[in-house]
């Protein structure tokens, strides 16, 4: 069930398994925009993603901080932050678990469609989601530094 | 000597004349003559009381001798012989015809009726002519009626006439002054837009940098120019022309009055139709004057502008464009040309570069999403969030479209929206992730135009704008309207020229990949010019005639009209462009591009700074 980017570049077809954390299509959307860097063929979209990851990390905090005050409405809006950008590069696992954040933070289930008013309960389901979100960052991020590698690697 | 037997041809009053004259018994009174060839009236009084009734019916001696006088006979006069009275009597009257004589009765039918002597007219007149004088009054007075008849419902025509024609030259005039009306509103909305998009310059600070750069260029000088004149006196030149509008009418009402004054006479004569045919061809002569006026009034920069406002296509073509692509549309694709180069899509050919307000919080979707407007050409102003949004929108700063992110701190982007619509019409397209029926609808309630779901993909966007900035597409070159503004083929000119780079572009992306140094820095560096020269059409376009238009042109390939610049193209279409060495003198060549050039590798950062490390 991996999934390869067969890179833009042609010539080398270089493939990379991002294995379920990137949905390609939407990650290739960015690499194409690397497409005649002059400095560097990939410095558009590494700034993208290592910029994200960097969000990411400083939202996470934020989230820490806003589950130690109980705010759910903080939660929500920084789950929802992260939710967009994560789902615009295609990081399909971190935006799965910033919308289950969002929604929670809103007194919602984890689908959004149903309110939850058990603050506790969703305080304890952002919590976890918490933690594996920033699994998955960590995990994206080491993807990203060995296909960037990979890349630097190429040229 | 029965008269009954006698030929029919002898006249009744002769045969009873004659019959009278056998009776013996009025020898006395009336009788032969002496020789037979006459006969004597005796006794004047004794005839006309006795005999004349029996035989005539009558007792009028003078009526008597007027039938005598009809059929010719002749009274004998006495005194002939001098001073010897009549044989008969002083008072006898002795009457003579050729033909009438005694025992004779074969001749009476050479008396006839003789038709009026002209000497006997004196008596005609004094019978007829009153019948007839009557009968010609009569004809007279209805005559007379007819003509007052013909002459009252000949003013009425006239009046009609002229009531129509009064009315044709008021609505002629109304159709003037709607085109005349029409071409201000169009003016004055381009000059506000030019205005508009001069302030929204503004919002973009390396537009102002290169600002004083791109002044120097002799074509945005003259859009400087132009487009100072415009917005300054827009409202003014309106008035001017509704002067010039009525001296027109001024000028033509003498022609009316004319035609008015020259239907007089027919009423009293019957030349009608020589003043009505008079009358039309006046109206023909005024109305082709109109027309004549009319072209030139409408469009009498049209020519210069290229801006024909019969074509609403044309609006995207007013002038103000022409900074905004000097300034920010070549900067930026000097800059990030390169990114565009692998583009699989075609460039969305724009007149301009459309003006984007992204508004977002978040980075990476700021940064993606102008990356990805940038490489459609786009020229693009970040908030980030919706009360930066509407600050941009209050300071004057125009877009054609605005992305808008709705879940916001500080001011989300419904309520920016609800605000912004408040003065604002912009298209503003909602970009959420809350896609649910319910939201959008709430999108739409608060001014949105539509929706565009996240995480939106490069295609999504693009087919976003060009839904909503249609408008700014330009026009294929077989649509192109017949022109009264000689630029437009120009203008149509270039969605070809330009589809062809990006076409030459993209097609470049593969052979150049192959090589294996598709990210090669070097091999990109020449594509910037090219993404110069996509704006630089532009400017010569609206400051200069067709030909210096195309020439401004490197390539021209795909357009029907093309074939007259063929010559004129800088360098041959297609791959060949692409090398950098190519590219470079190719540009150096036109010295206009060579400065916007300039202008270009002044220009420095995009205002998104994305793409660059961070």
């Amino acid at each position: 069930m991996s999934l390869y980017i067969a890179h833009a570049n042609e010539a080398s077809h270089q493939e990379f398994d991002f294995g379920d954390n990137v949905d390609v299509g939407t990650f290739e959307q960015i690499l194409d925009m690397d497409e005649g860097e002059e400095d560097d063929g990939h410095e558009f979209s590494r700034s993208i993603v290592f910029g994200f990851l960097e969000q990411a990390e400083t939202t996470f905090v934020k989230m820490e901080r806003a589950l130690k005050e109980n705010d759910l409405r903080q939660l929500s809006e920084l789950g929802h932050y992260l939710k967009g950008s994560s789902a615009t590069l295609g990081f399909t696992k971190v935006k799965d678990q910033c919308e289950k954040i969002q929604h929670w933070g809103a007194r919602k289930d984890e689908t959004g469609s149903n309110p939850e008013t058990d603050d506790k309960k969703n305080l304890k389901l952002i919590n976890e989601s918490l933690k594996k979100v920033r699994e998955n960052v960590e995990e994206v991020n080491n993807l990203m530094v060995k296909y960037y590698k990979q890349l630097e690697g190429e040229e | 000597m029965d008269i009954a037997g006698q030929n029919n041809n002898s006249s009744d009053f002769v045969r009873k004349l004659y019959k009278m004259l056998e009776d013996p018994s009025y020898s006395s009174v009336v009788r032969w003559g002496d020789d037979g060839d006459s006969f004597v009236v005796l006794e004047n009084e004794k005839f006309t009381k006795h005999i004349l009734p029996k035989h005539f019916k009558h007792s009028n001696f003078a009526s008597f001798v007027r039938q005598l006088n009809k059929y010719d006979f002749h009274k004998v006069r006495q005194n002939n012989e001098d001073g010897q009275q009549s044989q008969y009597g002083a008072n006898a009257w002795e009457f003579k015809h050729p033909e009438f004589k005694a025992n004779s009765k074969d001749t009476l039918d050479n008396i006839r009726r003789k038709a009026p002597a002209p000497r006997k007219q004196g008596q005609v007149s004094e019978e007829l002519p009153i019948q007839q004088i009557d009968l010609m009054n009569q004809q007279i007075v209805a005559q007379a009626q007819q003509i007052q008849m013909l002459e009252a419902s000949n003013h009425e025509l006239r009046i009609n006439h002229q009531t129509v024609v009064q009315e044709l030259v008021r609505l002629h005039r109304t159709v003037l002054n709607h085109d005349r009306i029409m071409q201000d509103v169009m003016k004055y909305l381009n000059s506000v837009d030019a205005q508009q998009r001069r302030n929204s310059k503004t919002l973009f600070p390396n537009a102002q940098e290169n600002a004083p750069g791109s002044n120097l260029t002799p074509t945005s000088q003259n859009i400087a120019a132009a487009d100072d004149e415009i917005p300054a006196s827009p409202l003014q030149h309106a008035q001017q022309l509704m002067q010039e509008y009525n001296a027109d009418s001024q000028l033509n009402f003498p022609g009316l009055e004319q035609i008015s004054t020259a239907y007089q006479p027919p009423a009293n004569s019957n030349g009608v139709r020589g003043p009505g045919s008079a009358h039309s061809s006046g109206s023909m002569g005024y109305s082709k004057l109109s027309d004549g006026q009319l072209e030139q009034i409408v469009y009498p920069m049209g020519a210069n502008n290229g801006i024909d406002p019969m074509y609403a296509e044309h609006l995207p073509n007013i002038p103000y464009p022409m900074p905004g692509k000097e300034a920010d549309g070549a900067e930026l694709r000097g800059k990030y040309a390169e990114s565009r180069k692998k583009s699989n899509y075609n460039d969305p050919n724009w007149v301009r570069s459309p003006r984007i307000l992204l508004v977002e919080d978040d980075p990476t979707c700021r940064q993606i999403g102008a990356k990805f407007l940038y490489s459609f050409s786009c020229v693009i102003d970040t908030a980030l969030d919706g009360l930066e949004a509407v600050s941009k929108i209050q300071e004057g700063g125009k877009y054609d479209l605005i992305l808008m992110d709705i879940i916001m701190p500080n001011l989300d982007g419904v309520s920016a929206c609800h605000i912004i619509r408040q003065f604002d019409r912009t298209p503003i397209v909602a970009m959420t992730s809350n896609i649910r029926s319910d939201d959008i609808q709430m999108y739409f309630q608060h001014g949105m135009d539509d929706v565009l779901p996240k995480p939106f993909t490069r295609k999504s966007l693009l087919d976003m704008l060009e839904k909503h900035l249609i408008h700014m597409k330009k026009l294929p070159s077989g649509m192109d309207p017949p022109p009264t503004a000689g630029v437009n083929p120009s203008l149509t000119t270039q969605p070809s020229s330009t589809h062809s780079v990006r076409d030459d572009m993209s097609a470049a992306a593969s052979p150049a990949g192959s090589t294996g140094t598709w990210n090669s820095p070097s091999q990109y560096s020449g594509v910037s010019p090219i993404a110069g020269t996509m704006g630089m059409p532009y400017n010569t376009t609206y400051m200069d005639s067709n030909n210096t238009a195309y020439q401004s042109q490197p390539h021209t390939p795909l357009v029907p009209r093309g074939a007259m610049q063929a010559a004129q193209i800088a360098g041959p279409p297609g791959p060949h462009r692409r090398g950098p060495s190519d590219m470079g003198p190719q540009d150096m060549n036109q010295a206009k591009r060579q400065r916007v050039s300039g202008n270009f590798s002044g220009s420095t950062a995009m205002p998104v700074p994305m793409g660059r490390p961070q």
